[in-house]
């Protein structure tokens, strides 16, 4: 047996000498990669011509940027159409039909969806539909990064559409708390957050009250919820924990118990209406409470809500925390120290100006640091619109390519706890979700896939010479980053095919599924 | 002929030149050579958990028919006790799980009944995630104890079937840092692609894994390969249960049957998972007959098959029902329970300590319930799930498993023999 040393792609440990200089089309893929969900057919050209730093800063500016095409795609679903109160009959009325079919049925099926109504039917479109418009907008936005800086904030700030009113109070949640916000002040996020009917209601923070609090009437009738009796401490501690200063960030539980007592009376008017944040005086407590050595004295009511979320952005525990989320988001699992420097060097000095904060640390050396580049892998959400755009590929409005990213394991608005999805490789590179991308790439090259339709004549000629084809698949679908034994793989098994369109269909589906494209 | 020259290179970075072998069958070998060699089928413990998701009545699974006040909750859904399948005088199982009885008479099934956890959450979100990942209470716990477990057992066999959770998404108590898979399907795990020749894309995709992933990339794609070659062997499309075992058509059967298959295998899988759906029955509940009776129905059929399909090897196995609490003693105004705080869970195996209800059953007198209205927690789930680890699979390090808790020996139910 021959040893043979293998020099090729700089992420393969090869001595300093062999990694082929930064070019700016190099500079371009790894700001398409990083600050959009990859490049579409002409997009490393026209980001190279333009200049990857102009492009950059357009992007942190979305308003400048013209997003006409998509805006007309989506103007017309009706999930976008309806508001909170419409999507709430919509969802009640839905929850009732449910309700009387499992009493009609005498016998129950096996099947818990059995037969839908149509306010179930209805009901269920619209949250499909919701679910796809990250897809839809992820793959024709040109303000790319407001599209990823959208995705990153619903989950730091995660709620979970499953359950019961969040049905019909995230769509409006992610609309004018999350996307608004995405590239504005974090204290401001943070406090729409704080008083959006879906966050109050996803982590109970609406029924959280004094514990002095006596009902108005009695404890409701049977089968109704019980009345709320005390503090609920669920917000307060995901608050601090995940929103904010992070698990290390030197709170006890009494300072949680506090928080708690603080936002009690934080609450839903008419939930079930869809209605909006309203303060209960009578169920807050208005006695003196300390959090983290901070008095907030007695007989204050909302502002002293106001107060300590103020207080809590502008914590170097939380600029910390959300610094680094943002350096593990552009830069690496990994944070880099030097790019957490960055990030929470710019927070301080623009008060927790986001856009600027992105623009520290993609000016910040780690962001360009070839350790850094290609050093992260794709999650489904990003595998998914990566290969539609790299195909120049058209979704539809149905739900289906959102249920193709569900497949490989990142159900969009599904996710339970209030972590939200993750950065990092560990949740998504596992050897069932890798074989589910391969078969994913294998139908999109087909045109096979649900919900999207694909023309590769547009993108690569169907040429019996095969060798022009891989290269062509190189350049047009991996910008150049196919490695040589890719090459040599996609070349035998293309060798044995001899119709050319069957052969380009196969080494697209291999370049999309294979090791180079799961990488950004 | 021309010797065929396909190389690819591992992860050190070494590229081997293969003679005219089959690359992915070198790649096992190279693999197979850093591990140590697998034991021969039916030495190793297994441990198969199956989550009743929506907080299952376990006052209907193993009815305290010996209590008047039970009947005097339930006027509408109390079981009858003409109808019970008797244990003991006071429980009795719901009639639908009848096919159980004969585990129970030859002492393979435990009953554990209050058992729980100790917050007092009734979020079926907030509480299963508890359950799965093993910390009541916390809930930036990422990984699950099960994968806990992984991690910390030292002594394991490295396969790509150690921990294998049938569904479309890796579940909490899986995930974490160890390896584990998720499958929907023995048959169509792998590549699939319609019309194509799997087999050839698949090898062709291993191939390019192999010679140009990196990283968690590349040892996950190793993992995934080996399977799907493992997979081939075990030949699913064959598989025909044993011992006259009947399977029931439902999710749960499927999910039984194709861990039982893994079992006969011998691919050296260790923990097992799968979900149960559709337990949270605020509405019509029914008693010996209704929505719910149809789910114990399917749940015991499947259970049965599985045990008599496995035969001997039921032997290494334990079986562990877990759910994220019970329901209310007292029916609600819709012929149904809302959430409630205890349940009961079954053991069921070789070295389960079979034939009895185990736990401290707190009774239904309304001094004793949690909050006043439901059936208390006497048994942390984690006592009962540690006591499983650390007797049925030699687990040494439970305190790894359940941070922030000390087990306890002297708190174990006592489920597992000897």
């Amino acid at each position: 047996m021959a040893i043979v040393t293998f020099a090729g792609a700089p992420s393969r440990g090869a001595s300093r000498h062999d990694i082929p200089p930064f070019t700016p089309r190099d500079s371009a893929l790894h700001a398409l990669d990083r600050l959009a969900y990859g490049p579409r057919p002409g997009d490393l050209d026209r980001v190279v011509r333009l200049g990857v730093m102009r492009w950059i800063d357009q992007q942190l500016d979305p308003g400048t940027i013209d997003d006409r095409a998509l805006r007309e795609r989506v103007g017309q679903l009706d999930v976008l159409r309806y508001d909170r109160g419409d999507l709430a009959g919509i969802f009640v009325a839905a929850q009732e039909e449910r309700r009387s079919r499992k009493q009609d049925t005498a016998a129950a099926t096996m099947d818990p969806a059995g037969r839908a109504g149509p306010d179930e039917r209805a009901a269920r479109r619209l949250a499909g539909q919701f679910q796809d418009l990250v897809v839809v907008r992820a793959v024709l936005s040109e303000r790319q990064l407001a599209e990823v800086m959208a995705d990153f904030w619903a989950n730091h700030f995660n709620v979970f559409l499953g359950k019961a009113a969040d049905r019909f109070l995230l769509p409006d949640y992610i609309e004018h708390v999350i996307r608004p916000h995405a590239l504005g002040h974090f204290s401001d996020l943070l406090l729409a957050t704080a008083q959006s009917p879906a966050m109050l209601f996803y982590l109970d923070n609406w029924e959280s009250v004094a514990a002095s609090f006596a009902p108005r009437q009695g404890n409701g009738r049977a089968g109704q919820r019980p009345r709320p009796r005390g503090i609920n401490e669920n917000y307060a501690r995901e608050l601090l924990e995940l929103h904010t200063l992070g698990v290390d960030g030197g709170y006890t539980q009494q300072d949680v118990i506090n928080v708690a007592r603080i936002l009690t009376g934080w609450s839903i008017d008419r939930p079930r209406q869809g209605g909006d944040f309203v303060f209960r005086a009578r169920a807050h407590d208005w006695d003196e409470k300390v959090v983290m050595g901070v008095t907030y004295p007695a007989g204050h009511g909302q502002d002293e809500g106001i107060r300590l979320l103020r207080w809590l952005a502008v914590q170097p525990a939380t600029i910390h925390h959300v610094g680094s989320e943002l350096c593990q988001l552009f830069v690496n699992d990994e944070p880099p120290d030097g790019c957490v420097d960055d990030a929470t060097a710019a927070w301080r000095r623009t008060d927790g100006d986001i856009r600027e904060v992105v623009r520290a640390i993609v000016h910040g050396l780690d962001f360009w640091a070839a350790a850094n580049v290609r050093a992260k892998v794709k999650t489904p959400l990003q595998f998914v619109v990566s290969a539609l755009r790299a195909l120049g590929a058209d979704p539809d409005t149905t739900p289906r390519l959102a249920r193709v990213v569900a497949r490989l394991g990142e159900p969009l608005y599904l996710h339970v706890a209030p972590d939200g999805y993750r950065e990092t490789q560990e949740d998504w590179v596992n050897g069932g979700a890798l074989l589910a991308r391969m078969t994913v790439a294998v139908a999109l090259s087909r045109g096979d896939l649900p919900g999207a339709s694909v023309n590769l004549d547009a993108l690569l000629p169907a040429t019996p010479d095969y060798a022009q084809l891989v290269a062509a698949v190189d350049t047009a679908m991996l910008a150049g980053t196919m490695s040589e034994n890719t090459r040599r793989v996609i070349d035998e098994q293309v060798r044995d095919v001899t119709d050319p369109v069957m052969a380009r269909e196969l080494a697209v589906g291999l370049a999309l599924g294979g090791p180079e494209f799961q990488r950004r | 002929m021309p010797i065929s020259r396909r190389v690819f290179v591992k992860s050190g970075g070494i590229a081997l030149v293969s003679l005219g072998l089959d690359p992915l069958f070198l790649a096992r070998a190279a693999w197979r050579l850093d591990r140590p060699a697998r034991p021969t089928s039916g030495d190793s413990p297994i441990l198969v958990c199956l989550f009743q998701r929506g907080a299952v009545d376990g006052l209907s699974l193993v009815v305290p028919h010996g209590d008047s006040r039970y009947y005097a909750e339930r006027p509408r859904i109390a079981v009858p006790g003409s109808d019970v399948v008797d244990l003991d005088g006071y429980f009795g199982l719901h009639p639908r799980l009848a096919p159980l009885k004969p585990l129970w008479d030859n002492k393979s099934l435990a009953v554990v009944h209050a058992v729980g956890s100790p917050d007092p959450t009734r979020s079926h979100f907030d509480a299963q995630d508890y359950m799965e990942t093993g910390t009541p209470g916390r809930k930036a716990t990422s990984d699950g104890w099960l994968n806990r477990y992984c991690q910390h057992a030292r002594e394991h066999v490295d396969t790509p079937f150690r921990a294998v959770a049938f569904g479309p998404q890796l579940p909490r108590i899986l995930a974490g840092s160890a390896p584990s898979l998720a499958l929907e399907s023995l048959q169509a795990f792998g590549v699939r692609a319609e019309g194509a020749a799997p087999d050839r894309l698949t090898q062709a995709f291993a191939q390019l894994y192999a010679g140009t992933a990196t990283g968690l990339l590349a040892s996950s794609s190793d993992q995934a390969f080996a399977a799907v070659q493992e997979l081939r062997a075990a030949d699913p499309t064959q598989y025909a249960p044993e011992h006259g075992a009947d399977y029931p058509r439902s999710p749960l059967g499927r999910a039984l049957l194709q861990i039982a298959q893994l079992i006969k295998a011998g691919v050296g899988l260790e923990l097992a998972f799968a979900d149960v759906t559709g337990w949270d029955t605020h509405v019509n509940q029914g008693a010996s007959d209704g929505q719910l009776a149809t789910r114990i129905g399917d749940f015991a059929q499947a259970l049965a098959a599985f045990a008599q399909d496995l035969g001997e090897k039921l032997r290494d196995v334990v079986v562990l029902t877990m759910s994220e609490f019970g329901r209310t003693i007292r029916e609600n105004g819709t012929g149904g329970t809302d959430h409630g705080h205890a349940t009961a869970m079954f053991a069921l195996g070789g070295s389960v300590n079979g034939g009895r209800v185990l736990g401290r059953w707190p009774g239904l007198d309304p001094a004793y319930r949690f909050e006043g209205r439901d059936l208390a927690v006497t048994t942390d789930f984690r006592d009962l799930f540690g006591e499983i680890l650390a007797r049925h699979l030699g687990a040494s390090n439970l305190s790894a498993v359940f941070p922030s808790f000390t087990p306890d020996p002297s708190r174990f139910p006592g489920v597992i023999a000897g």
